[in-house]
């Protein structure tokens, strides 16, 4: 364990548990016993007084018992031996007259998380099953999953699937939900437990009397069931109704996504459906809670992107408030930013224009972007609120708003004369190298109609050597050229002043390649640069119809209400993307959890695994065998894909791909097969890294 | 499916963990402390994804409540589980602090016991969970409690357990609201609503009936036609008695115990109560509110150096109501170098720490009107940034609903007991509080 110090403290604690004069007095006892269970959860390794506990395991004491059991649980993975002395106590107390203790010595038993405890535990939870009270009933079902949890991959019980079938028509309602989650979880194999008919109807009859946990539980698990007829759907929604009105936001939307998916082919439903939650969902969008208006914010979005009008007219529900957190208020900027209409759009520009001037640099920019959004639809209007931002003379300000420009330039090419107009004087105010890029962008593409345009860049060309963003030096090396393709005369100059630098002491190869290029590009003649670099570019509107096509409502309606709109889909692709894999891997070994306490990484690191490629040589799956020549050719095969996707940002590369390998390697460390599938990190890092210099080098050397 | 949880304070030193799942490691503790915690940045989201795990947590007054999984999980729901759980730790021992969680850990890793089991929410009812905590210490059950936990939650109903007795038969009932505004300099309002919650509080014996009314606008319109019908043959030129007296609820949601299918019929409110406090109902209105207060500012910048500020308010109910802890809050530039203030009621101070005047008002009557001055000197600085003039908020508390929700009638029906509606006794009360209630200046 990482902290030290604790080898007296287990000494002390050892003593005191073996003191018969303590052991004599329950309150003294006990007081040592929540010591134990006080430095265990700071996360001391306790388990060196794992014998003096089990014996006091031995007591009458309820209180004291939860107290042993709970350590027993905490540290039976690492003291098998120990804890098979317990199971007698246990075993006991599992025919206790009290149904707590019975419950209690099962609930414990069954969470032992040791191999070879299985013989023990699998008579009492068949009694368990059939005990009289439900309290333990409870337990025992849960108790099957856990059992079957325990053996891994051993085969499914039939009898005991049998058994919690029929108990799915138990008298008590968390009976009946446990049965489920327990079904699901000892059939995963073989997809789950199943829902036919009787047991659908069963369910939907039994859902007005389960809590709010069980109704989102079962709403969930009525996902997988296909109703037979239009008839029976529509008697199944009927009765679903009053759940799109319940007092628990989680009911609401997970009956709201059981609509969906049931109606999915009755698209007036799914409107109906969304006309209905309106109200819930706007509730807990202003509700004081604000974790839930934060997930209710995030569904609402996912809605607005089927249904553009559908929250229109609430707009002013979506102003936020001065005091509201931080990711409430940006969510609440995106919302506005999507339903704006014809008869909303002055009063939300108008508050969105509130907003730029926060005190907040981040809640301020995204203030803007939105506003940018907006634009797109209603240009006049937010390129003037735009300009009169520029007015401010606030860093932080302008660099958003000329990003936000260029984005407007690209998508909506009439409002080019006002954006030439309001960029002069704005290079005073930005600083950082998006802002920068940005403005030499459209100083490059629009440099004709910018009259100070050569100047602006010449000023950059000046100070270009203290320059420390290469991606700027890039976007001004291809604006300079772009204008010089339309300026001739006032750009000659700099250009020769730029490449000469460029290909001479720049010291970031990306930028010196690029400087070369378009050295060799000039030698070609005039003519072949203007096709190459004014060539038509891209269709615009292109891009722009397939932003403002319906998605239809099915197309999100399974991930309703998961945590799919709350990442973002992209966001949630890739961290699903590893899971996947993990499924299918062995289970970690439960020791794994203490023993080693894994490395912490960093968020930065889980960023950039974010943004590896989709190509197939970064799923390692442990289970393919490659071999190092196989996987260098697949590596060398891959290699356009490969460029496409990580733009050349020369140094970063080796340590980016390093922090993900490391990341990568720790998910594999401490799994059986860890070695074949460290060997092939191994060959992947060292193919890596031996490719950038080569790459470089090569191209360095033809140049020369 | 909840794989673990966990309990910070501040600092995040670590309070309680409690692991439910395997594939939640100890590490899983620590990353969350390292990531969000002692993160620089603030809170981004409530949800989090570190290594393929999601945390969800909320914060009570400075102590974290994390729960952690691997799973997709409908995040809504995780964190009204959370919300429920400081409701229940909150049931048994008052305010969540990290005092108290560390004066009751016992007691917590008790009831994380009880209401998650394996990482699924198993019974979260305070009332039920008393059978099965046992933090009072030793105490040996008797034979009749045993024989309750087995027949309780025989499958009936979930949230009352039978046998209950009362020597006197009380109700209370709590309508408690909170009115929300933002409003424009110009006193124009932007966005006003008002979040409701009915508590009650039943002390009744047996199984009883109950039945709730409310001066609902459609329940009343049904009636007023009903009646209506009754009465034009007598005199035809009955007025409705709808009107300025019946509300419109936006939405209403309600405890689980209420029967809906009876709400959507007949809009009858009718249920048989938890032993104990609980949230009978929840509404949203956002029309006809009476907002209690207006607050009409005034700011004037002379030259670079000063600020005159100026703030009235006026409450707008009936003169013989009282509000009370009244509190107006006034921001101020953060270059203030100092500030003098005169108003003519209460007591007001410039607290530099925050940046505001705080303006504090015993009691005010309704219909009357006060305010105050004050002059701020400011610095003068080269910082280019104009102050951004964040809203005047204001805190206080009426003996009224702003919504103007009326409780009609709640009556009792014990058709086994011998007891009828009339001996029991009822308590209403309202209280209207500020939610975010803020103008702009």
């Amino acid at each position: 364990m990482p902290y030290l110090g604790s080898e007296d403290v287990v000494k002390e604690l050892k003593k005191a548990l073996c003191n018969p004069h303590v052991q004599a007095d329950r309150l003294r006892y006990r007081n040592v016993i929540q010591r134990v269970i006080r430095h265990m959860t700071q996360g001391l390794d306790m388990s060196g007084v794992f014998m003096e506990m089990v014996k006091a395991s031995a007591t009458v004491d309820i209180v004291q018992k939860k107290l042993v059991y709970l350590y027993m649980c905490t540290y039976a993975p690492l003291k098998p031996d120990l804890a098979l002395l317990a199971i007698n106590t246990l075993c006991k107390d599992c025919s206790d007259p009290n149904p707590m203790v019975r419950g209690l010595a099962l609930r414990s038993m069954c969470s032992l998380r040791m191999p070879g405890v299985q013989e023990y535990i699998q008579q009492p939870i068949l009694n368990g099953l059939r005990d009289k009270a439900s309290y333990v009933r409870r337990v025992a079902v849960l108790g099957c999953a856990k059992m079957h949890n325990l053996h891994g991959d051993s085969e499914v019980d039939g009898a005991l699937v049998n058994e919690l079938y029929s108990l799915l028509r138990d008298q008590d309602p968390i009976v009946v939900v446990n049965c489920l989650r327990s079904l699901e979880e000892i059939l995963k194999q073989e997809g789950g437990v199943v829902i036919n008919k009787p047991i659908a109807h069963h369910l939907l009859n039994r859902m007005p009397k389960l809590d709010q946990w069980g109704q989102a539980e079962v709403l969930n698990f009525l996902l997988r069931y296909q109703p037979r007829s239009e008839e029976e759907l529509f008697d199944i929604l009927n009765l679903l109704d009053s759940f799109l009105k319940s007092s628990s936001p989680g009911v609401v939307m997970g009956a709201t996504k059981l609509f969906l998916i049931l109606a999915k082919k009755f698209p007036h439903v799914q409107t109906d459906v969304l006309v209905q939650v309106k109200g819930p969902l706007l509730a807990a969008c202003s509700s004081e809670s604000r974790e839930l208006c934060f997930a209710a914010l995030c569904h609402v979005r996912q809605i607005l992107h089927s249904l553009p009008g559908h929250f229109s007219s609430h707009y002013k529900k979506f102003f936020c408030s001065y005091s509201e957190p931080h990711y409430i208020k940006l969510q609440k900027v995106e919302v506005l930013c999507e339903l704006v209409n014809d008869e909303n759009v002055q009063q939300v520009l108008e508050e969105l224009r509130g907003y730029c001037t926060d005190v907040s640099a981040d809640f301020a920019q995204a203030a803007i972007f939105a506003i940018g959004g907006i634009a797109r639809t209603y240009t006049d209007q937010c390129v003037q609120i735009l300009t009169e931002l520029l007015g401010l003379r606030q860093e932080h300000i302008t660099t958003v708003v000329v990003q936000t420009f260029r984005d407007l330039v690209w998508l909506c090419p009439q409002c080019t004369e006002a954006v030439c107009q309001a960029l002069p004087g704005c290079e005073e105010n930005i600083q950082d190298s998006e802002g920068k890029q940005a403005l030499i962008w459209l100083l490059g593409v629009h440099g004709e109609r910018i009259p100070n345009a050569p100047y602006v860049l010449e000023d950059f060309v000046e100070n270009v050597k203290s320059e420390t963003f290469p991606a700027v030096k890039m976007e001004l090396l291809t604006a300079l050229l772009r204008l010089f393709l339309s300026r001739p005369a006032e750009c000659q100059d700099m250009l020769g002043r730029l490449l000469h630098y460029c290909i001479e002491e720049e010291k970031d190869m990306a930028v010196r390649d690029r400087g070369l290029f378009y050295y060799r590009l000039l030698l070609a003649g005039i003519d072949e640069v203007k096709r190459i670099l004014c060539s038509p570019k891209s269709d615009p509107s292109l891009g722009l119809l397939e932003d403002q096509a319906e998605r239809p409502v099915n197309s999100w309606a399974s991930d309703f209400n998961t945590l799919v709109p709350v990442y973002g889909k992209a966001r949630w692709a890739t961290i699903s993307k590893y899971q996947g894999a993990e499924r299918w891997g062995p289970e970690l070994p439960n020791t794994a959890s203490f023993a080693t306490p894994g490395p912490l990484i960093p968020e930065e690191s889980k960023e950039t695994v974010q943004e590896l490629p989709d190509s197939d040589a970064l799923m390692l799956v442990p289970s393919c065998q490659l071999t190092a020549e196989y996987f260098e050719k697949t590596w060398f095969s891959l290699k356009v894909a490969h460029q496409q996707v990580f733009p050349w940002r020369g140094a970063v590369h080796p340590d980016t791909l390093q922090m993900a390998l490391q990341l990568a390697r720790s998910e594999y460390s401490g799994r059986p097969d860890s070695l074949s599938a460290d060997t092939q990190i191994q060959n992947l890092s060292v193919a890596t890294l031996r490719r950038w210099p080569r790459w470089s080098l090569a191209r360095a050397s033809e140049l020369v | 499916m909840i794989g673990g949880l966990f309990i910070y304070n501040h600092k995040g030193e670590v309070l309680i963990s409690r692991v439910y799942r395997d594939d939640i490691g100890r590490n899983a503790v620590d990353a969350f402390r390292v990531n969000v915690i002692h993160a620089r940045q603030q809170v981004r989201s409530p949800v989090t994804n570190i290594a393929r795990t999601s945390f969800f947590h909320v914060k009570r007054s400075n102590i974290w409540l994390a729960a952690v999984t691997k799973q997709n999980v409908n995040a809504a729901m995780v964190f009204e589980f959370l919300y429920k759980m400081c409701d229940v730790m909150a049931a048994y021992f008052g305010k969540i602090s990290e005092e108290n969680i560390k004066n009751n850990f016992v007691l917590i890793y008790e009831l994380l016991d009880e209401i998650l089991d394996f990482g699924y929410p198993q019974n979260s009812e305070t009332g039920a969970l008393k059978t099965f905590i046992t933090q009072q210490g030793i105490k040996s059950q008797t034979k009749e409690e045993q024989s309750q936990i087995t027949s309780q939650v025989t499958g009936q109903i979930g949230w009352r357990r039978e046998g209950i007795k009362y020597r006197r038969n009380e109700l209370f009932l709590d309508v408690l609201e909170s009115v929300n505004l933002l409003m424009s300099p110009q006193g124009q309002v932007l966005s006003a609503h008002v979040s409701g919650r009915v508590v009650m509080k039943s002390y009744l014996s047996g199984m009883p009936e109950c039945k709730f009314g409310m001066n609902d606008k459609i329940v009343i319109e049904k009636q007023g036609k009903g009646t209506a019908d009754e009465t034009s043959k007598r005199r035809p030129s009955a007025p409705a008695r709808s009107g300025k007296q019946s509300i419109a609820i936006d939405d209403c949601t309600f405890h689980q115990c209420v029967r809906l299918s009876k709400f959507d019929s007949e809009r009858s409110i009718s249920f048989i109560p938890p032993d104990g406090e609980f949230e009978l109902m929840r509404y949203r209105t956002t029309k006809d509110i009476i907002l209690p207060f207006r607050v009409i500012p005034l700011v004037r910048e002379v030259g670079r150096t000063k600020l005159e500020v100026k703030v009235v308010i006026k409450s707008n109910f009936k003169p013989s109501l009282l509000a009370q802890k009244i509190e107006v809050r006034i921001p101020t530039p953060l270059n203030t170098s100092g500030v003098q203030v005169i108003c003519m009621k209460g007591k007001a101070k410039y607290k530099a720490s925050e940046n505001a005047i705080v303006w504090k008002i015993k009691r005010m009557a309704g219909m009357k009107e006060s305010q105050i001055s004050a002059e701020i000197e400011l610095l003068p600085t080269n910082d280019k940034k104009k102050w951004a003039r964040p809203p005047i908020s204001m805190n206080f508390e009426v003996p009224f609903a702003p919504s103007g929700l009326k409780v009609r009638y709640l009556k009792v029906f014990e058709p086994k007991l011998n007891y009828s509606d009339h001996d029991v006794i009822k308590w209403v009360r309202y209280i209207g509080r500020s939610g975010i209630y803020e103008t702009r200046c």
